[in-house]
């Protein structure tokens, strides 16, 4: 007790007159720590903060040198409710399914209600814009609809012919959009979609495991949305008697930027 | 008939707001160009460790001139969604909060509510990053999560200049060829949360892909303080 009780006293000397340089070796390490007795002791690296015992120090000279004019931190404020603003799954689906009247309150939505507000909304978006280009090609837009894409294949067995016995209509392909999340797979390699050798058969067809830096999801948007059963429908090729067929089922570009296969894997800003 | 003019004035109008409004990467008018704007999110296998999975989420970009990138915004909570059981709704969240020059990671953990309300999960930390500058400061925690928040470049590529035309009914020609196509994303910048996690951290899934292969569904929200 007399013990402590000098030490004590010490210690508050220290404080007192600012004499906290105290060494490692001295006398001073045989005090237990406390980190609330207002002293720098023990490994503190400022006054009842830091060193291995103690909450981390705020910059108070910033240094960190055990002059003690460092301070406790103050743990981060996070309270509070947080509300939605913004909101994304797959790529590209407000981009070419949504349109200006909804792409707000489609931000505020969540997945298990999307499909219900708006697969309407998708379907009669992707039906519009096949419209647009019969109107271009001059052609009537009842004729000019969308078509079973090549996932009907994919999904069904490649004996199966997408345009007839697996159909994957507008509305199914909205319904599945309009889900709209991204699936990731644990356990596999990721591949957003690989269509795999192509028309008929799509052999080796792969893919809905998740999205990597490189994978073109625009190409990939776009051949499910016009390219119809054989994945080319819209391909730029002159149709005989019709003429020269927009091109709508890529967009051309590959990637520019730089990302790497090391974390964490995007480029440097430029 | 009727329908298809109407349809067809909707692609027409459309290319007059189009450049606000046409994408993910730069979406609607209430988040354009603003702090909580979501411009691309990832998911995929770790290339150097096939037990781990990456999630990668970019927040603004400088795409267009008049659109900042950057800084982080301390009352903007990001929140990766993890839907294990196919609900379509979040079982799981990790979270990430910047305060100061400090990224904060959270979970991940089941959410004290699902759908539009968060908050923070201050119970369930996962560890922090020094909020990078140029060079990228990344850390590795105990439990094997890497994790990075920082400016990076917009790895999205897309002709989106020639979109805006497809979509508003004035290219007859759709997109262009290779070689003439112009990717807008071409040296635009965005601020980026990196996040490599075991999969034994994320846990198991029952949810199933088209294909009927085990995945974790996924989405990414931003949420203000209110």
């Amino acid at each position: 007790m007399k013990i402590h009780t000098l030490k004590y006293m010490f210690l508050s000397l220290c404080a007192a007159t600012m004499f906290v340089a105290c060494d490692d070796d001295d006398a001073l390490e045989m005090v237990e720590t406390t980190c609330t007795d207002g002293i720098m002791n023990g490994t503190e690296t400022g006054v009842d903060c830091g060193g291995t015992s103690c909450q981390p120090c705020e910059d108070g000279g910033g240094d960190a040198d055990g002059d003690g004019d460092d301070m406790m931190v103050t743990p981060p404020d996070f309270s509070g409710t947080y509300a939605q603003v913004d909101f994304m799954g797959r790529p590209g689906i407000n981009t070419v399914l949504s349109i200006d009247d909804f792409k707000d309150p489609y931000n505020q939505a969540v997945p298990s209600t999307i499909a219900e507000f708006y697969q309407k909304d998708f379907e009669n978006r992707l039906e519009g814009l096949h419209d647009v280009y019969a109107e271009l090609l001059g052609l009537d837009p009842d004729d000019v609809n969308y078509q079973p894409n090549i996932l009907g294949d994919i999904l069904n067995g490649p004996d199966k012919d997408g345009f007839t016995d697996n159909p994957v209509s507008a509305e199914l392909l909205t319904t599945i959009l309009a889900n709209d999340v991204l699936e990731v797979a644990p356990d596999l390699p990721t591949t957003y979609f690989n269509p795999g050798t192509g028309a008929p058969d799509y052999e080796g067809a792969i893919g809905l495991t998740g999205r990597t830096l490189q994978d073109d999801v625009i190409d990939v948007s776009l051949i499910l949305l016009f390219g119809g059963g054989d994945g080319a429908r819209f391909n730029g090729q002159e149709v005989e008697g019709v003429g020269t067929f927009p091109r709508l089922v890529s967009d051309g570009v590959a990637i520019t930027a730089n990302p790497t296969d090391t974390f964490p894997y995007l480029g440097a800003p430029e | 008939m009727k329908k298809t003019k109407l349809l067809f004035g909707i692609g027409i109008l459309a290319v007059v707001g189009a450049v606000l409004v046409a994408a993910d990467h730069i979406d609607a008018p209430g988040t354009t160009g603003n702090t909580a704007d979501i411009a691309d999110f990832y998911g995929f296998e770790s290339p150097s460790n096939p037990a781990n999975t990456v999630f990668i989420v970019d927040l603004q970009t400088d795409v267009l001139p008049d659109l900042a990138y950057g800084p982080f915004d301390e009352d903007v909570l990001t929140e990766i969604n993890i839907d294990t059981n196919d609900d379509l709704i979040e079982d799981l969240v990790i979270q990430a909060i910047p305060r100061k020059d400090t990224m904060y990671f959270f979970g991940p953990v089941v959410p004290a509510e699902t759908g539009k309300m968060s908050e923070v999960m201050v119970g369930s930390p996962l560890g922090q990053v020094a909020i990078s500058g140029e060079s990228a400061l990344t850390t590795t925690t105990e439990d094997g999560i890497s994790l990075f928040a920082g400016p990076r470049q917009d790895a999205f590529f897309f002709d989106f200049g020639q979109f805006n035309k497809v979509i508003g009914g004035t290219a007859p020609e759709g997109f262009l060829p290779e070689g003439e196509a112009v990717d807008t994303f071409d040296g635009a910048n965005t601020m980026a949360l990196v996040i490599e996690i075991p999969n034994s951290i994320l846990g198991e899934t029952t949810a199933k892909n088209a294909l009927g292969l085990t995945v974790y569904k996924t989405w990414v929200t931003t949420n203000r303080k209110q």
